[in-house]
C-alpha cells in the first residue's frame, strides 16, 4: 500500500517537479538552494497531503507548500536572507543556463522586496490566478492585486520594460 | 472619450503583462533525478515512521524490565507491610475523592486541550 502511495507522489512529483524548481529558483536564484528547497518543499507536501481539500488547482497548492518551505527556510538561516540580498551580483557560474534572461530578470526582480517578488514570479512564472496567489501567500486578493500593481510600478520606473531582453 | 481612454490603459495592461510573461518565462526543468530523490526520501521516511514505534516499544522494555523485575520481586515483601485493615470500606476517606463535577470538568479540560492540539498540528 505504502509502496503504492509512494509511487503515485512520485508520478505527481514528476509532473510538477519542473514548476516548483523553476518557482524556487527564481526566488533564491541559487540552483543548488532551491532544488534543496523543492525535495523539503516535496516531502512536506507527502506529510499534508491530507489537508489538500481539492479545492484550487494542484499546482497552486503545491506551490504553496513551495512558498512556506522557503519562508521557514529563510527564517531559520540568514544564509537565504544574504542570497536574496546578493541578487543583483548573482554568480553566474552557478545559475541558469541562459544568461540573457538571468541579468533581466536579476535586475528586474532586484527592485522588489521578498514578498513582491514571490507575488510577481507565482502570477507571471506560475501563470496563477490572484485568487490562488491570495491562498499560497496567506493574502487576500485585492492585497495581490495592489502589490502586483506595486511591483509593476517599480519595474516601469526603474526600467524600460519593452526594451529588455526576452527569456 | 473615457472609454478611448479606459480600451487604451487596458492594452498597455495588457502588452506590459505579456511582456512581463515573457520576461519571467523559462524553458521547462529537465527530471534529471529528482523525482527519484524525491520517492526514495520519502520511502524512507514511511520505513523510520513504520519502525520507530516497535524499535520505541523494545528499547523502553528493554529499560524498564531490570527495575519492573526488581519491583516485581519487593513486591510480595512490601504487602506485608501494609495494615491489613487499610482498605476496609469504612476507613476509606470517601469525602475526599474526586467528585462526579471535578471529573466532568477534568474530561472537558482533556478534551479541549486535545482538540487544541489537533489544530495546531492541522
Amino acid at each position: 500500500m505504502a509502496q503504492q502511495d509512494s509511487a503515485a507522489f512520485g508520478e505527481l512529483v514528476r509532473r510538477h517537479q519542473s514548476q516548483v524548481r523553476g518557482f524556487l529558483r527564481k526566488l533564491t536564484r541559487d540552483l543548488a538552494l532551491a532544488d534543496d528547497l523543492a525535495q523539503d518543499a516535496f516531502l512536506h507536501a507527502w506529510d499534508k497531503l491530507h489537508t489538500y481539500s481539492g479545492k484550487g488547482t494542484f499546482i497552486g497548492w503545491l506551490l504553496k507548500v513551495a512558498y512556506t518551505t522557503f519562508l521557514q527556510s529563510k527564517r531559520r538561516s540568514n544564509r537565504y536572507g544574504e542570497i536574496l540580498d546578493e541578487i543583483g551580483q548573482v554568480d553566474n557560474s552557478q545559475v541558469v543556463e541562459d544568461s540573457h534572461e538571468v541579468s533581466d530578470l536579476d535586475r528586474f526582480l532586484a527592485v522588489l522586496t521578498d514578498e513582491e517578488r514571490a507575488i510577481m514570479i507565482l502570477s507571471y512564472a506560475c501563470g496563477l490566478s490572484h485568487r490562488e496567489i491570495g491562498d499560497a501567500a496567506n493574502l487576500p486578493v485585492g492585497t495581490v492585486k495592489s502589490i502586483i500593481f506595486r511591483g509593476k510600478e517599480k519595474i516601469r520606473n526603474s526600467f524600460d520594460i519593452e526594451d529588455h531582453q526576452y527569456g | 472619450m473615457t472609454s478611448k481612454i479606459i480600451n487604451m490603459a487596458e492594452r498597455r495592461k495588457d502588452a506590459e503583462d505579456r511582456t512581463l510573461e515573457a520576461l519571467f518565462r523559462s524553458e521547462p526543468i529537465v527530471d534529471d533525478g529528482f523525482t527519484v530523490k524525491v520517492v526514495s526520501r520519502v520511502r524512507r521516511r514511511i520505513w523510520v515512521r513504520r519502525l520507530s514505534l516497535p524499535i520505541a516499544i523494545v528499547v523502553g522494555a528493554l529499560i524498564g524490565l531490570k527495575p519492573l523485575v526488581q519491583v516485581a520481586t519487593l513486591l510480595p515483601d512490601l504487602l506485608r507491610l501494609v495494615p491489613a485493615d487499610l482498605f476496609k470500606l469504612d476507613t476509606l476517606p470517601v469525602g475526599d475523592l474526586p467528585q462526579v463535577s471535578t471529573l466532568l470538568i477534568g474530561a472537558a479540560i482533556v478534551m479541549a486541550i486535545t482538540m487544541v492540539g489537533r489544530m495546531l498540528e492541522e
